[in-house]
């Protein structure tokens, strides 16, 4: 047999990586006008956001500008901000990408029983990891870019410098993410691969919250803090974490917008040897510890089960429920417990409720030029929709997967002697109970630290509440109604299709809340405003709110009853 | 574990569920590392030429994974091109082995249309694109029609005539029996027999009968096939 005698490594990067493309082209070529019809719509949507985007930055931007001798001091403190952000959700991403590349990608045993070498193995993994991490952040980061450079006027040569700094903006986390991932299978006494998303979810949840309090944003609504301009000035053009790649990049930008006197070239040779280094290091590693950590975390058996406590626990809160939906409660609920990948994600939500709340304790109100209790009304109404957004974007990740999960299995449900109905019931009973408690402590402790009126503390509860039982029927009714039993990864199932279409009709359902209350809540507040009694009561909400209880009810019932209709649909 | 393959031997290996068959395989194909002890596959030791070792050997696993999106044609082509084949050889090397397991028609269609004794040829064409001298299979007859599994195990005869060694995991005792020169059984994870049907016979102190009394002799665990039997019949 004839073997080529070209570069060992290149030639096998490249057909290493080969699959992915042919993939996408195939995927991309070979669909019928059904799916294109649907690539129209996300492609619509995804300019849609683009559009948005830009417009709100450049606006945001513009006016920065007016503001006379710190325009280009918030502009760049804003873009530090964005930076940190994208480097902390590049990070997470990447830990998440890298443990599924490397370790529980399903063509493992393809690649590694052919003679691929070790580099090559791990170049194609690391491309994969940060095409796959990293694509969405950059596409929602152009816009973002694009305002900056026709505000400041950055030119082609801005745009250029983008184009350079970029990518090695985004390899320098996927190659921490392999490093640590590798690190993590390697040395934690994991008992299976899976069991170390408990610590990369701990791991995030630690980034997140030092990132973000690396950026201190409120730093951009209190210049009073710094007691003089001067003071306040240099304060601004200085990065508040000058050790991260943020911060250079950042840096870099600056220099080429704002003329800031900077050794940008210095910055650029900081970020190309980290980008080069870092890979470099963890390629090596990878080459030391993948196949070890790889084998043991695949030979250990998974632990003795020790849940009589648990059980019980279960059978309580099932209790209530037929015996149909309580065998699938039951069931969701125990293997929701065991996967460690489900129930990890929990920690990115407890980083969220913290970075939510302690936003409010930030809130420079008091220094407002508006009255502060308007204002405390106005910020408490428009965290209604916030929180509604919370909860939507929480149902998207648990609700909507939550009928797609049955996966291969759902013949066993097809072919048992139940309705489908008690099926979604079950569905939607199990994830609206952790939904609304959610909702509520969301809503009852950023009321109680503003300080709300006790009318709005109360429209504020009753309207979560309603909204709860929507945001959650939406995302199991949607979830029946696109079900994707074929997935190979659970995230793939919220990006489907049906997850924008689901997240679509969730914001909608939101936004027409707060439209519907919005009336008698300006109503309401403005006669709080005015001294002595006025002839506007609590009363003035009912009327709203009884429109709020239908729109509810039309959101419960429309979605599971076209998911219903779905499910049946399989059959024939 | 000490077991040795004579070159264009058909090497069988047989024990219950959960044995360490596919344990033990994993680690000759240097996806799983040893904890201790040693692999050579070729004169190659997997540990420390895995590629050398990797590139004499074809591998069928138990549960193989294809890439959904790609076409049989492509599939191959991947994986020829891990073995750095030359081009022109794939160009002639693939259309034969399509033609051999009979997916020329649908060498352009994408793998995910496939049925699943499609998708088992078609790991099959893949594991011997590259002439392998040691072909290693794990249980390559599940999902293969009697047809089709009549022609692998011929096929298997004839490779091995022409010098390959076969090393294969099976569950199917008949196939064993019929194509295989040596056997070894598999218990608990460690090779409790090897060796031609005669001296398995003589192992299981039996003096004549097929190898599937062989086979549950060996491997019970103090209760005997009788009673077993009887055991779940009781449930």
């Amino acid at each position: 047999m004839r073997i080529t005698n070209r570069p060992v490594t290149s030639n096998s990067l490249f057909v290493l990586l080969s699959p992915f493309f042919l993939s996408w082209k195939n995927e991309f070529l070979r669909s019928g006008e059904r799916k294109w019809a649907r690539r129209a719509l996300l492609l619509g949507l995804g300019l849609g956001f683009w559009a948005g985007i830009y417009w709100i930055v450049r606006r945001v931007l513009v006016y920065f500008e007016t503001v006379h001798g710190l325009g280009p001091a918030l502009a760049y403190q804003l873009l530090l901000i964005i930076l940190i952000t994208f480097l902390s959700m590049l990070l997470f991403s990447n830990l998440i990408a890298a443990l599924s590349t490397f370790f529980l990608a399903q063509d493992l045993d393809l690649i590694l029983s052919a003679p691929t070498p070790a580099s090559a193995f791990f170049g194609s993994r690391l491309i994969t990891t940060t095409v796959n991490s990293s694509w969405m952040v950059l596409f929602f980061s152009l816009p973002i870019f694009a305002a900056y450079g026709s505000v400041f006027h950055g030119g082609a040569l801005f745009y250029l410098w983008v184009l350079v700094v970029l990518p090695l903006f985004v390899i320098i986390p996927a190659a921490i993410g392999a490093l640590i991932t590798h690190l993590l299978v390697y040395g934690l006494p994991a008992r299976r691969i899976r069991d170390i998303l408990f610590f990369i979810g701990l791991f995030a949840f630690v980034i997140l919250y030092f990132l973000f309090r690396f950026s201190q944003p409120e730093r951009l609504v209190q210049p009073e803090a710094f007691g003089h301009f001067v003071e306040f000035l240099s304060a601004m053009e200085a990065p508040s974490s000058p050790y991260l790649p943020s911060s250079w990049a950042a840096e870099i930008f600056a220099s080429v917008l704002f003329q800031r006197p900077v050794e940008l070239w210095f910055f650029y040779s900081l970020l190309l040897s980290y980008a080069l280094f870092l890979p470099l290091a963890a390629s090596r590693l990878s080459g030391v510890v993948h196949l070890p950590g790889w084998s043991k975390a695949q030979e250990s058996r998974q632990g003795r089960r020790q849940g009589a406590l648990l059980d019980s626990v279960i059978r309580r809160i099932t209790r209530p429920f037929p015996d149909a939906l309580k065998a699938i409660m039951v069931k969701d609920i125990k293997t929701f417990l065991r996967d460690t990948t489900q129930w990890s994600q929990l920690f990115l939500l407890l980083a969220l409720i913290v970075v939510y709340l302690y936003n409010f304790t930030v809130l420079p109100l008091d220094r407002s030029p508006m009255p502060a209790g308007m204002l405390r009304t106005v910020v408490s109404f428009a965290n209604l929709g916030l929180a509604g957004f919370v909860l939507a974007s929480v149902a998207i990740r648990f609700a909507f997967p939550a009928v797609s999960l049955e996966g291969r299995a759902f013949w066993i449900l097809q072919t048992a002697p139940i309705d489908l109905r008690a099926l979604l019931w079950s569905k939607f009973w199990l994830n609206l109970m952790p939904l609304l408690f959610l909702g509520e402590l969301l809503v009852f402790l950023s009321n109680t630290l503003l300080r709300v009126p006790q009318w709005m503390m109360f429209l504020s509860l009753v309207t979560i509440f309603l909204m709860t039982f929507g945001i959650t029927a939406i995302g199991v009714g949607v979830g029946a109604l696109y079900p994707k039993f074929d997935y190979t990864n659970v995230a793939e199932i919220p990006t489907s299709f049906g997850g924008v279409a689901c997240m679509i009709c969730s914001i909608a359902f939101i936004g027409m809340t707060v439209v519907i209350e919005a009336w008698p809540v300006y109503l309401l507040t403005m006669a709080g405003l005015r001294p002595g009694p006025s002839g506007v009561s609590g009363w003035a909400l009912a009327p709203s709110l009884a429109v709020v209880l239908l729109l509810t009810v039309v959101a419960v019932v429309l979605p599971l009853r076209l998911g219903l209709k779905r499910l049946d649909k399989l059959r024939d | 574990m000490n077991l040795e393959v004579q070159p264009g031997e058909i090497y069988g290996f047989l024990g219950p569920n959960g044995a360490g068959k596919t344990t033990t395989i994993r680690v000759m194909m240097g996806i799983l590392k040893p904890t201790s002890g040693s692999v050579t596959l070729g004169g190659y030791d997997v540990e420390r030429e895995p590629e050398m070792a990797k590139a004499i050997t074809g591998f069928v696993p138990d549960r193989p994974f294809i890439y959904e999106k790609l076409s049989g044609t492509e599939f191959l082509k991947f994986v020829g091109s891990l073995h750095r084949l030359d081009p022109d050889v794939l160009r002639h090397r693939i259309p034969s082995l399509l033609e051999q397991f009979e997916l020329t028609p649908w060498k352009d269609e994408l793998v995910e249309s496939y049925s699943h004794g499609m998708k088992q040829r078609l790991v099959l064409s893949a594991s011997l694109i590259h002439q392998p001298k040691i072909l290693i299979a794990d249980e390559p007859m599940v999902g293969i029609d009697p047809k089709g599994a009549r022609a692998l195990k011929d096929l298997f005869l004839s490779l091995a005539k022409q010098g390959t060694t076969i090393f294969l995991s099976t569950h199917s005792i008949g196939v064993a029996e019929e194509v295989c020169q040596r056997i070894g059984i598999i218990h608990k994870g460690k090779l409790i027999a090897s060796g031609t049907m005669a001296d398995l016979h003589r192992l299981a102190k039996m003096e004549e009968g097929k190898l599937e009394s062989v086979f549950l002799e060996l491997t019970r665990d103090g209760t005997s096939p009788v009673e077993y039997a009887r055991n779940v019949n009781r449930y």
